[in-house]
C-alpha cells in the first residue's frame, strides 16, 4: 500500500472516531464487556485445569511386598522400579513403620489391636510416584507382576473419575468460549454496521468513482481493530484488577488453595483479550462491510 | 464507446426496464435519453457504469465487457467514465477540494497531482474561488458543478448523467449545459437522461428515446419530441 494511502486511512478513521465518537464508545463498552466476560471464563478454566492437573499429580502407587523376602530381595525391586520410565520417586516403608503409623491413626482405639497379639500383619510397601498422571496405570500393572510383589493399589478410580472431570471442564469451557467469541462478533459487527450504515453514501460514491473494495474496506476494518484493541485494553485492565482481588481474598481464606499466580499468567490473558479484540473488530468490520460491497 | 446488443434488464419483481435495446455510441458523441417517466432511462444509464446488471444481452463500454466482468474489475471499469446524479450526491462534511480530490484519492493518485487536478477542474466548472466552502454553503447549481467536478478530475472518456438538471431552475441549467459542451469539446463522450425539452431542443444532439423499454426514436440532431 502506498504511504500517502495510509495517510488517507489513518485521517478517515481518527476523522469517524470523532464524529461518531458516542457510537465508538459504545462499541469499545460493549467489547470490554464481552471480553471481560470471556476472559473471566478463560481464567476459571485455567485454574480449573491446574487444579485437576495437581490433584492428579498427587494420585501414587502403594506396592505390598510378600513377608519371605530378604532385604537384598527387597533392594532389587527397588532399584528395578526405579529404573522404570516416568518414575519419579521411589519410597520404603517397612512393616515395623506401618504398623506405628497405623497405630497412630487408630488413636484411641490403638486396644483394638491387642487382639493380634504382638503380630503385624502389614507387609512392606514402597509408595511409587510418576512423572505423568497417565503413567499411572500401566506403571502399576508392570509393577504387579515382578517377582515378590504381592498386590498394588493405585485408587483406579480416583485417576479415571479426574481424568473425566478434567476433559469435561476443558471441553466445557472451549465450547462456552465459542459461544462467547460468536456473541461478540455478533456486537461488535452490528457496532460496525450502524458506522457503516451512517457512512453508506461515502461507501457509494467511493464505488462509483472506482475506489477498490479493499480501499473501501480498509479504514473500517482499522476502525473496528482500534475499538477491538481498545475494548481488550479496557477489559484485560478489569480482569488483572479483578485477579488480583481474588488472589488476595482466597489467600487470606485458604492459603493452600493452587490459584496461577498473577506474573506471567496474566500477561498472558492480556495478550489474549487483546488479540481477540483486534480479530474480532476486524471480523466483524469485514462482515458488516459485505453487504454494502456486493453490488 | 459504448455497444449495446440485444441488452434487457428484467428487475426481480419481474418488471422488464428495457427489452431487446440495440445502440451504438462513438467517441466524443453527445447522447439525450429521453422518454417519460418509468421508461427505462435510468436503468439505461445504470447499466453503462454497472450499478445494474443486463438480464441478457452483450454490453461493450469503454472497451469494457461489462457483463463478464469479473467482479473485482469493476473499479477499473468505473475510473474510465464520470458519473453524475440529479441529487448530486456530495459529501456533506468534506468541502468543495475535499469531494473533488476524494475522486483522485480514492484511485491513490500523488498528492501533487491531485492538487493540480483539482484546481484545474475547479476552473473548469467556475468554482475555484469556494474551494474551501462546503456543499451546504452552496446553491443547487454550486453544487452540480462541484459533483461534475468530481466525475470528470480523473480525465474519463465517458461521463454519464442521469437528469443533472432535474433539481435545477432554466438558468442554471444552461449553466450546467455550458459545462457539458466544454467537457465534449475536449473529445468526452456525453450521455445525459433529461426531461428537458428546451435543453434537448435547442442543443440539437442526437437523441434516443425510449419508451416502455423499447427505442422509439433515434436521431442525430433531434428533438425532444414530447409535451412536456
Ligand atoms: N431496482 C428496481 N427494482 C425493480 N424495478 C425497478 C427498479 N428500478 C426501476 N424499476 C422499474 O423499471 C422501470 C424503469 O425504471 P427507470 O428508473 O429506468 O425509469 P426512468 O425512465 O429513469 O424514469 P424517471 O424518468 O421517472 O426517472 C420502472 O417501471 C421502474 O418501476
Ligand atoms: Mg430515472
Amino acid at each position: 500500500m502506498k504511504i500517502r494511502t495510509s495517510e488517507y486511512i489513518i485521517t478517515e478513521v481518527f476523522h469517524s472516531l470523532k464524529r461518531n465518537s458516542w457510537m465508538a464508545f459504545a462499541s469499545v463498552g460493549t467489547v470490554a464487556v464481552s471480553l471481560f466476560v470471556f476472559g473471566m471464563f478463560l481464567i476459571i478454566v485455567m485454574n480449573m485445569n491446574r487444579m485437576a492437573v495437581s490433584l492428579e499429580s498427587q494420585v501414587e502407587i502403594s506396592v505390598y511386598l510378600e513377608d519371605r523376602l530378604t532385604d537384598s530381595e527387597i533392594k532389587a525391586i527397588d532399584k528395578k522400579i526405579n529404573e522404570m520410565n516416568g518414575v519419579n520417586s521411589v519410597t520404603f516403608t517397612d512393616k515395623i513403620k506401618a504398623l506405628d503409623i497405623f497405630k497412630e491413626r487408630l488413636g484411641d482405639q490403638k486396644f483394638l489391636l491387642d487382639a493380634i497379639e504382638g503380630e503385624n500383619p502389614l507387609p512392606n510397601s514402597f509408595t511409587v510416584k510418576v512423572v505423568n498422571p497417565s503413567l499411572v496405570k500401566t506403571t502399576a500393572i508392570a509393577i504387579n507382576d515382578f517377582e515378590g510383589v504381592e498386590t498394588v493399589k493405585y485408587g483406579q478410580d480416583v485417576v479415571e473419575h479426574l481424568f473425566d472431570i478434567t476433559r469435561l471442564i476443558r471441553l466445557f469451557g472451549i465450547v462456552l468460549m465459542i459461544l462467547l467469541a460468536g456473541a461478540t462478533l455478533f456486537i461488535i459487527s452490528n457496532t460496525i454496521r450502524l458506522t457503516v450504515f451512517a457512512r453508506r453514501t461515502e461507501v457509494a460514491i467511493m464505488k462509483y468513482v472506482g475506489a477498490t473494495d479493499w480501499f473501501i474496506r480498509w479504514p473500517f476494518m482499522l476502525e473496528g481493530i482500534v475499538l477491538g484493541a481498545m475494548g481488550g485494553t479496557v477489559a484485560f485492565i478489569a480482569l488483572r484488577i479483578a485477579y488480583n482481588m481474588i488472589v488476595a481474598k482466597i489467600y487470606d481464606t485458604i492459603a493452600f488453595f493452587p490459584l496461577i499466580p498473577t506474573y506471567p499468567f496474566m500477561t498472558y490473558i492480556s495478550i489474549i483479550i487483546v488479540c481477540c479484540g483486534i480479530v474480532i473488530g476486524a471480523v466483524g468490520s469485514v462482515i458488516s462491510l459485505k453487504r454494502f460491497l456486493k453490488a | 464507446m459504448i455497444e449495446m446488443k440485444d441488452i434487457s434488464k428484467v428487475y426481480e419483481n419481474g418488471v422488464v426496464a428495457l427489452d431487446h435495446i440495440n445502440v451504438s455510441i462513438d467517441k466524443g458523441e453527445f447522447v439525450f435519453i429521453v422518454g417519460a417517466s418509468g421508461a427505462g432511462k435510468s436503468t439505461f444509464i445504470r447499466l453503462l457504469f454497472r450499478e445494474v446488471l443486463p438480464s441478457s444481452g452483450a454490453l461493450i463500454v469503454n472497451g469494457q465487457d461489462v457483463v463478464n466482468m469479473e467482479h473485482g474489475d469493476v473499479p477499473y471499469l468505473r475510473r474510465g467514465l464520470g458519473v453524475i446524479f440529479q441529487d448530486f450526491r456530495l459529501l456533506p462534511d468534506k468541502t468543495v477540494f475535499e469531494n473533488v480530490a476524494f475522486a483522485m484519492q480514492v484511485i491513490e493518485a500523488p498528492r501533487r497531482r491531485i492538487q493540480h487536478s483539482v484546481n484545474s477542474v475547479l476552473d473548469i466548472v467556475g468554482l475555484r474561488e469556494k474551494y474551501s466552502c462546503f456543499p451546504s454553503q452552496l446553491s443547487g447549481g454550486e453544487q452540480q458543478r462541484v459533483a461534475i467536478a468530481r466525475a470528470i478530475v480523473n480525465s474519463p472518456a465517458l461521463v454519464i448523467a442521469d437528469e443533472p438538471t432535474g433539481n435545477l431552475d432554466p438558468d442554471t441549467s444552461w449553466e450546467i449545459m455550458d459545462i457539458f459542451k466544454k467537457i465534449n469539446g475536449g473529445g468526452t463522450t456525453i450521455v445525459m437522461a433529461t426531461h428537458d425539452k428546451e435543453i434537448v431542443d435547442i442543443m440539437k444532439k442526437r437523441v434516443i428515446a425510449i419508451e416502455d423499454g423499447h427505442i422509439v426514436r433515434d436521431e442525430a440532431q433531434g428533438a425532444y419530441g414530447y409535451e412536456n
